[in-house]
């Protein structure tokens, strides 16, 4: 009994302790979209008017419209959000705005006022088809403990995306802020993906697989294969479902035949499985490939291809929303820059969707093959140049 | 604190001292072995508001078995020195929004905000010694006080971050998805952090049922944290608060 009295008294004291919940401190926009049947002119397809799920690193919004000569962007486009929730948003949250000028800042504010982030939103014509990557341009950015990390853009020339001028263009997206949660005071260079000076003309694109230390382990994720795909990565699911941190594709209104490159290949020299087991009849091989896909599925709802898609690239042509793959057969260990060339195979996609950006391009280098499944060889190096996609047949 | 503890030790010493100065006081020592079980927790006092619910409170086993030498000074007052060792083990749930934490596994780290469940397990075995001046209230009952000084001989202090997010070294930084399952949740160890030397004050109640025997009642509230000072990883500063039932034979 008076164990029971003992154990009442310390839960009084101790829950009676617990604290007025504080305010948040979170400042996310969620999601983003544009409603109204008047708007809808503007967009290829009423999916495109939405974007869902904005990762918490994102800073960048866009939408894509039709070529602006054709369809006209109304000056007074209210733009809708959904933030964290007590938080505030600037300008406000539905109001008209003028996105003909070029991209918005919004600021959202924490619920506390202790914290803000920023975000460029705009309205954009779709941009033209993808041609040629050099992997000249790269912004550096601090992420998690004051780590530095590459990130790749291309200039879009004058003209591509209603703009007067040449405007950085965000496509390549890589694992580094995954890899970096791991990290302290990284340099660009010691995450898998950078771009190094060495390149087959100019620079050129890094990508080796790297230990992520006790930590990775501890996740069941201890290598980081360096990658470099045009899409995004979605951070948050870094730690648990770690394939679908990977969306691969971006829009491109043209239906590409082939996509050729350089490039120089070092596999590591012991080859590991997810936990650590040394596989000594396993030698890493680097991997690039491409996939040509319907980004909206039958259900008319948005469709991303990610690391689950991906996971057997022999079977990638049984997922109804994929048209074409291109593959590299294989990328013997050189340290010659060395051409490769890799056609697509598949279904021919429809011609007015295509033009439509109904359909994306998944551009995909990595320095492991196996990398999703966290198998490969650490230090496995993979250098890539001067990429082109081809559409003449 | 440190005033109240400097307050009590000179007391209980100064007791003590004009307990030995009277001859013959050890033929009236008692001598009593107890056993016990101690219920309680080792939390930030007060708690904060990061801790939004304590969700689950599972029993450990926090044992307790010693011996008390009892001086009695005069007819109500006497003093008492004992020699126990005990476990103050915790194992609870709690449910965090915004909560500090670090996770450290050899030589990587990750820091920052996590909010969702968390599950904490403190085991801490030691040897304590109570220094209590005791006062005899009626045949039956007595009641006692003072400080106890503790070592401790093993130590954990271990948990898992679970199903929730991290916010990477603050509210903006990167969201990192914690899933409710091996390999996507977080674990942590700090037990080689912990201090080995603990002390606090004691307060407790003895009832004789028996000629020999009796039940006891102690509530014991530490005044240090079970990490150092300057171990900053843990943020709020950790309190071992343990009440203890058990029972008490007089060997003499």
């Amino acid at each position: 009994m008076n164990k029971y009295i003992i154990a009442f008294v310390l839960c009084c004291c101790i829950t009676s302790c617990i604290k007025d919940e504080a305010q948040n401190n979170e400042c996310d926009i969620e999601s983003a979209w544009i409603e109204g049947a008047e708007f809808e002119k503007n967009f290829y397809q009423v999916t495109d008017m939405r974007k869902d799920n904005i990762s918490s690193t994102e800073t960048n919004i866009s939408f894509l419209v039709r070529p602006l000569f054709l369809v006209p962007l109304s000056t007074q486009i209210p733009m809708h959000f959904k933030i964290t929730p007590g938080a505030t948003i600037e300008p406000a949250n539905g109001s008209p705005q003028d996105f003909t000028k070029g991209p918005i800042i919004y600021t959202v504010t924490s619920e506390d006022g202790q914290w803000k982030r920023f975000y460029n939103v705009s309205i954009q014509e779709s941009p033209l088809p993808m041609q040629k990557f050099s992997f000249e341009n790269v912004e550096t950015h601090e992420v998690g403990a004051r780590n530095q990390m590459h990130i790749f853009y291309e200039m879009a020339p004058a003209s591509e995306g209603g703009s007067e001028t040449a405007q950085p263009k965000y496509c390549w997206a890589s694992g580094n802020a995954g890899a970096a949660i791991l990290k302290t005071d990284s340099k660009p260079e010691d995450l898998p993906t950078y771009q190094s000076p060495d390149g087959y003309v100019g620079n050129c694109a890094c990508l080796n697989t790297q230990s992520t230390g006790a930590f990775g382990e501890l996740f069941k994720k201890p290598i980081a294969a360096g990658n470099l795909f045009l899409g995004e990565f979605v951070i948050e699911h870094v730690t648990g479902d770690a394939l679908r941190a990977t969306q691969f594709g971006v829009p491109n209104p043209m239906e590409p035949v082939r996509i050729t490159g350089w490039y120089k290949y070092k596999p590591g020299e012991q080859f590991t499985d997810k936990d650590m087991k040394v596989h000594t009849d396993r030698k890493d091989e680097g991997s690039i490939y491409a996939v040509y896909y319907r980004n909206q599925d039958a259900e008319g709802n948005k469709y991303m291809l990610d690391g689950h898609a991906v996971e057997y690239l022999d079977k990638l042509m049984d997922n109804p929303q994929v048209y074409k793959v291109a593959r590299v057969a294989s990328l013997p260990p050189t340290d010659t820059w060395t051409r490769w060339e890799m056609i697509f195979e598949g279904k021919d996609a429809p011609n007015d969707i295509v033009q439509a950006q109904g359909f994306n391009l998944a551009l995909v280098f990595s320095s492991s093959k196996d990398g999703a499944q966290f198998e490969g060889a650490i230090g496995s190096t993979l250098y890539i140049d001067e990429v082109e996609v081809s559409y003449e047949k | 604190m440190k005033n109240i503890i400097k307050v009590l030790t000179i007391w209980v010493l100064t007791f003590g001292m004009v307990g030995i100065a009277k001859a013959g006081i050890l033929e009236e020592m008692q001598l009593r072995a107890r056993v016990g079980y101690s219920i309680g927790g080792t939390a930030p006092i007060p708690l904060p508001e990061t801790i939004r619910s304590i969700d689950s409170y599972a029993l450990t086993p926090s044992f307790m078995a010693g011996v008390d030498a009892q001086l009695p000074l005069n007819q109500r007052w006497g003093i008492s020195v004992g020699l126990h060792f005990e476990n103050k083990a915790m194992d609870g749930d709690v449910t965090t929004k915004a909560y500090y934490m670090e996770v450290i596994k050899g030589d990587s780290k990750l820091t920052g905000l996590f909010t969702g469940h968390v599950n904490q397990k403190v085991t801490q075995w030691m040897f304590t010694v109570p220094v209590q001046a005791t006062l005899q209230l009626g045949q039956k009952l007595s009641l006692r006080g003072g400080p106890y000084f503790s070592l401790l001989t093993s130590k954990e202090f271990s948990g898992i971050a679970s199903d929730g997010y991290l916010r990477e070294n603050n509210p903006t930084g990167a969201k990192i998805l914690m899933g409710n399952k091996e390999g996507e949740w977080a674990t942590y160890d700090f037990n080689d952090d912990m201090r080995t030397f603990q002390f606090g004050i004691g307060v407790g109640a003895d009832w004789q049922v028996h000629k020999r025997i009796g039940l006891s009642a102690d509530l014991n509230w530490g005044l240090t944290g079970i990490f150092p000072s300057d171990f900053k990883t843990v943020e709020q500063t950790l309190y071992p608060i343990y009440g203890t039932i058990g029972v008490f034979y007089r060997l003499k």
